[in-house]
């Protein structure tokens, strides 16, 4: 289960969804600029006041950490 | 090993300007670039670039990219990849080192940018994330209806303070001189007016405190050395930025400020081969429409150096 926290304006979540769908990765996508449930549990989950935030398995990934992901997806990138 | 022609480092505005010109010169090009748009990705609304006014700096990023694309056939675009050292300045054939490959080029262009400048006052690493963001268009909505500071008050603290108006409750904005400066100087006064906005001249930020997340800024006057602390939830930093050039090993001249030092006509650095354009190179302003024509003048200069280079 993948779930990315993100605002529409973030560039760096844009260039992080992007990636994992070219990758071919199924992803919930939480907007934390309209959506305030999802914004307090990626703070609570991840420590963090900033986007994006991954939440891959459980494994929480702060920001675009391209080698981070593809580690915890088995990817080859 | 293939040798190219021309390596492009860097994803911006200079960079893709390059690109594009070095394509229709048909020169055996390959662009390197962390991530494609550059600071255009995080601009928030771009009105003095000519053309699209009024554009976000994504979308006008995603206009660039699109055109860049256009030219793909000609062209090698290896996104993602980070330059890590360029060796053989003495040599007519250059090494581009990255994360994961090796290059041999005949000429590069530089065109790697700034990077914003970072806090350095106590508290400030601790809490970066914690509230302390370098990033207003990616982070203002997570401080809706919350009290923040903006530090820094030339463009990029104009955009910031414009874009948090419509979340915050209210902003501290700290600037470190008495005027408010830059493109936008105008939007910037108006701002002042707004009742969510307390401008706190002549003031920088000395520590921030906290639990787990920002909870107070301390600032000092710098006119009478008066220190004050605000309650703040968010502080949104905005204090200029650095050149990003920690991969040319002491190879090429650079400003008292890191700044490529080049040729304004030719784009040529102190090394025969490597141009530099934009933000990166020492030219007084930094502005998309500059790097624009700083990344046309750079090709174009190359394309000449690699004629001589065949004659010789």
């Amino acid at each position: 289960m993948i779930k990315v926290y993100s605002t529409p304006t973030c560039p760096y979540c844009v260039t992080l969804k992007n990636f994992l769908k070219e990758k071919g990765i199924d992803f919930e996508d939480l907007d934390v600029a309209l959506d305030a449930h999802a914004r307090d549990e990626m703070v609570e989950k991840s420590g963090q006041m900033g986007v994006p935030v991954s939440d891959i398995d459980g494994e929480i990934v702060i920001g675009f950490d391209r080698d981070k992901i593809c580690q915890l997806l088995k990817l080859e990138c | 090993m293939k040798v190219y022609d021309l390596i492009i480092i860097g994803g911006g505005p200079a960079a893709m300007s390059a690109a594009v010109y070095a394509a229709r010169r048909k020169l055996k090009t390959a662009l390197i670039a962390k991530q494609l748009g550059g600071q255009m990705n995080e601009g928030y609304v771009i009105e003095n670039y000519l053309g699209p006014y009024g554009t976000p700096g994504p979308a006008l990023a995603k206009k660039f990219i699109w055109h860049l694309n256009i030219f793909k056939k000609e062209l090698e675009i290896k996104e993602g990849e980070k330059v890590q050292q360029i060796s053989g300045c003495d040599s007519s054939v250059k090494i581009v080192e990255t994360d994961r490959e090796e290059y041999k080029t005949k000429t590069v262009i530089i065109a790697t940018g700034k990077s914003e400048k970072k806090l350095d006052i106590p508290g400030a690493k601790e809490f970066e994330g914690k509230g302390i963001t370098y990033c207003a268009t990616c982070d203002a909505p997570m401080f809706s209806g919350k009290i923040v500071a903006v530090v820094g008050a030339g463009d990029s603290g104009i955009d910031t303070v414009h874009q948090l108006l419509s979340y915050t409750s209210k902003i501290y904005w700290l600037n470190k001189y008495a005027e408010i400066k830059g493109e936008n100087k105008t939007l910037g006064e108006e701002m002042l007016n707004n009742g969510k906005v307390q401008y706190l001249p002549n003031c920088v930020p000395s520590e921030i405190k906290g639990e787990k997340f920002v909870k107070s800024l301390i600032y000092t006057n710098v006119q009478n050395n008066q220190k004050s602390e605000v309650e703040v939830e968010g502080i949104f930093v905005e204090i200029g930025s650095t050149s990003k050039v920690d991969f040319i090993n002491g190879c090429l001249k650079t400003s008292e400020w890191g700044e490529i030092e080049i040729n304004h006509q030719t784009g040529a650095t102190s090394v025969p081969g490597i141009f530099a354009a934009g933000d990166v190179a020492d030219t007084k302003y930094k502005q998309i429409s500059i790097a624009v024509g700083q990344g046309a003048i750079a090709a174009l200069s190359a394309a000449d150096y690699l004629k001589t280079l065949n004659k010789k």
